[in-house]
């Protein structure tokens, strides 16, 4: 796996050096800052509970666009921009397993969105020193909606790893993982409103439910439920587009 | 240290490299040529593990390329014609990360990466990004790319392509001293260069093998020589004279007569033949005072010419010509064989 850990290290040391990645981050502490501020006010005028609080931040505006838009943009470049410069030709012809190389890429992209992402908890640390929220609030069910947001990007992620495997278009790799992310989110919603929310079909609803990756993180990691289910689906969805992007990849040396 | 043999690389319907045969001992520098379009970096490309052969066989190390691509990986430091490289990373740390990519560690690492980049002279522009540092920087970069885990082939695509003659001449070098511990095989468009460098040349053309071998052996043995008498007598006593040399070629004796009495001819000499001795001994038999005798042999750019039949291979061939994806492109003039 050391061809893996040396394509994290570079891949870490790209993202930290683009100035894309300052900008996201600049971007989603502006909008973070003021909507968690927002809710701060909300819940003093209204008393609301405090152990809610670290919930009403997750349903923001500045988390859709981490999910929706910043896993395009982060991984756009992984397989795409090699591709168009040819730096692809240097890689591949490495003594390095496409795999590791795969893996090590995907690790990176979901290292650096944590570390885009983890920050946060401070806003809701620094709430500890508010006159109404004192030290109320409960750090567990932050820890499990951390999680979630870990395991649902890491799913988002690959799908962009993947995506950008497929062409030699960052623009377009990055559509692609937006408009598919988007799709996959949504989905849900809107097959609930096609068959009904209470479809008398127990397979439809499961498998709408199983669907709902989005759902699955707000409606159990967001309120401090861990489910091994939902940990092995995300982990599987990993696996899954992971193992996709190296079939990507590999083919090249088969044809 | 390398071996080829039958190998064919289709894209689709065009032939891309077919059935072509060669060896590559230890210690060789090989120069690889062919005219744009010829199949040299889809060969170079199928040897480093990054297309696969439609048929045929290659070995590198011992190993062979589609079975044991990682382990030819090993054993191999590629410098591909258009280098590459990340634009975001200072070239020491693009080195460091090649080097550790390439299974160089540690303490190791460090030393590899110091000695890729004095050999490549690039010591001074080790701080600086690489995309703000020049082509002929970047170029050099990748050379030391190539060099950084000391492999015992190199496999260098046009490494002097777009340089300046100082640049050249320091890649040459480089080149010269790498052949005491390595095999090189090294594609060029410029023969010169691959004479100066070069033990043995490979020629490729519209895919198929057309020469190998040493390349004054290969000049000498295969093209016409030009054989240039003045001597002062009839223009027709020298031509009967010249025209049964052996060697002389039936119709290409050319006879001028010049002033104060001197003839002067010119005549093509078949491959391998001398006939300056016995036109001497025959002239001085004669009693003729001779000005002028001497045998051009042909340049490795005639001896290329003639077994490339003249073709640049612009408009008239897609052989080397196909995309990244395997698609066959149009060929464009003037075109550089890294889009190849």
């Amino acid at each position: 796996m050391r061809g893996a850990l040396t394509t994290i290290k570079k891949e870490l040391l790209s993202y930290a050096v683009s100035p894309v990645s300052w900008i996201i981050a600049v971007l989603f502490y502006l909008v973070r800052g003021f909507e968690v501020a927002q809710q701060v006010g909300i819940f003093h005028v209204y008393r609301g509970d405090v152990n809610q609080f670290p919930q009403a931040t997750y349903s923001v505006a500045s988390t859709y666009m981490m999910v929706l838009l910043v896993p395009g943009i982060l991984t756009m470049r992984c397989f795409a921009e090699e591709r168009r410069t040819g730096s692809i030709e240097t890689l591949m012809t490495a003594p390095v397993r496409d795999f590791e190389v795969v893996l090590g890429k995907w690790v990176a992209a979901t290292l650096f969105f944590a570390i885009l992402w983890l920050p946060s908890v401070c806003l809701l640390h620094a709430m500890e020193y508010d006159s109404y929220f004192g030290a109320d609030i409960s750090f567990g069910p932050v820890f499990a909606a951390y999680l979630g947001m870990f395991l649902l990007s890491g799913l988002l992620l690959a799908f962009g790893v993947f995506a950008s495997s497929l062409t030699d278009n960052v623009l377009l790799s990055a559509i692609l993982t937006i408009l598919f992310n988007t799709t996959l989110t949504q989905s849900p919603n809107i097959l609930r409103s096609v068959f009904g929310a209470s479809s008398n079909e127990y397979y439809v609803r499961e498998l709408i439910s199983k669907l709902d990756v989005y759902g699955n993180f707000s409606n159990w990691f967001a309120r401090g439920l861990i489910d091994t289910s939902q940990v092995a689906f995300y982990i599987g969805g990993i696996g899954f587009f992971v193992f996709l992007t190296w079939i990507s990849v590999t083919s090249r040396r088969m044809v | 240290m390398i071996r080829v043999v039958d190998l064919t690389k289709r894209f689709g319907p065009t032939v891309a490299v077919d059935q072509v045969s060669f060896e590559i001992g230890r210690g060789e520098v090989v120069g690889f040529l062919g005219p744009n379009g010829a199949g040299k970096t889809t060969t170079i490309r199928v040897l480093t593990g990054y297309h696969p052969a439609t048929s045929g066989l290659a070995e590198v190390a011992g190993f062979d390329v589609q079975k044991h691509s990682l382990d030819v990986r090993k054993h191999i430091g590629y410098l591909p014609q258009e280098v590459p490289i990340y634009p975001d990373l200072r070239v020491v740390e693009y080195l460091r990360y090649r080097a550790e990519l390439k299974g160089v560690r540690g303490k190791d690492r460090k030393l590899a990466v110091s000695r890729a980049m004095s050999r490549a002279g690039i010591e001074n522009v080790s701080r600086k990004l690489v995309g703000h540092v020049s082509h002929g920087y970047r170029q050099r970069v990748g050379l030391a790319d190539a060099l950084v885990a000391n492999p015992p082939i190199l496999v260098l695509d046009e490494p002097t392509s777009g340089l300046d003659p100082n640049q050249r001449r320091r890649i040459k070098q480089v080149v010269r001293d790498l052949a005491d511990e390595h095999t090189v095989l090294f594609s060029s468009h410029i023969l010169s260069e691959v004479q100066d460098v070069s033990s043995r040349i490979i020629v490729i053309h519209r895919g198929s093998l057309r020469a190998d071998g040493p390349p004054d052996d290969l000049v000498a043995h295969s093209t016409r020589a030009t054989l240039h008498v003045g001597a002062r007598c009839a223009g027709s006593l020298l031509r009967e004279i010249v025209a049964v040399l052996p060697g002389v070629v039936e119709g290409t004796v050319e006879v001028a007569d010049g002033d104060n009495g001197v003839a002067a001819v010119t005549s093509a000499i078949a491959p391998g033949q001398d006939p300056t001795e016995e036109l001497g001994e025959r002239l001085q038999k004669a009693a003729i005072a001779v000005r002028e005798l001497k045998l051009v042999m042909p340049t490795l750019e005639e001896y290329f010419y003639a077994i490339t039949d003249g073709s640049d291979d612009q408009g008239e061939s897609v052989d080397d010509d196909v995309g990244d994806e395997g698609v066959a492109v149009a060929a464009v003039p003037d075109s550089e064989e890294g889009e190849q």
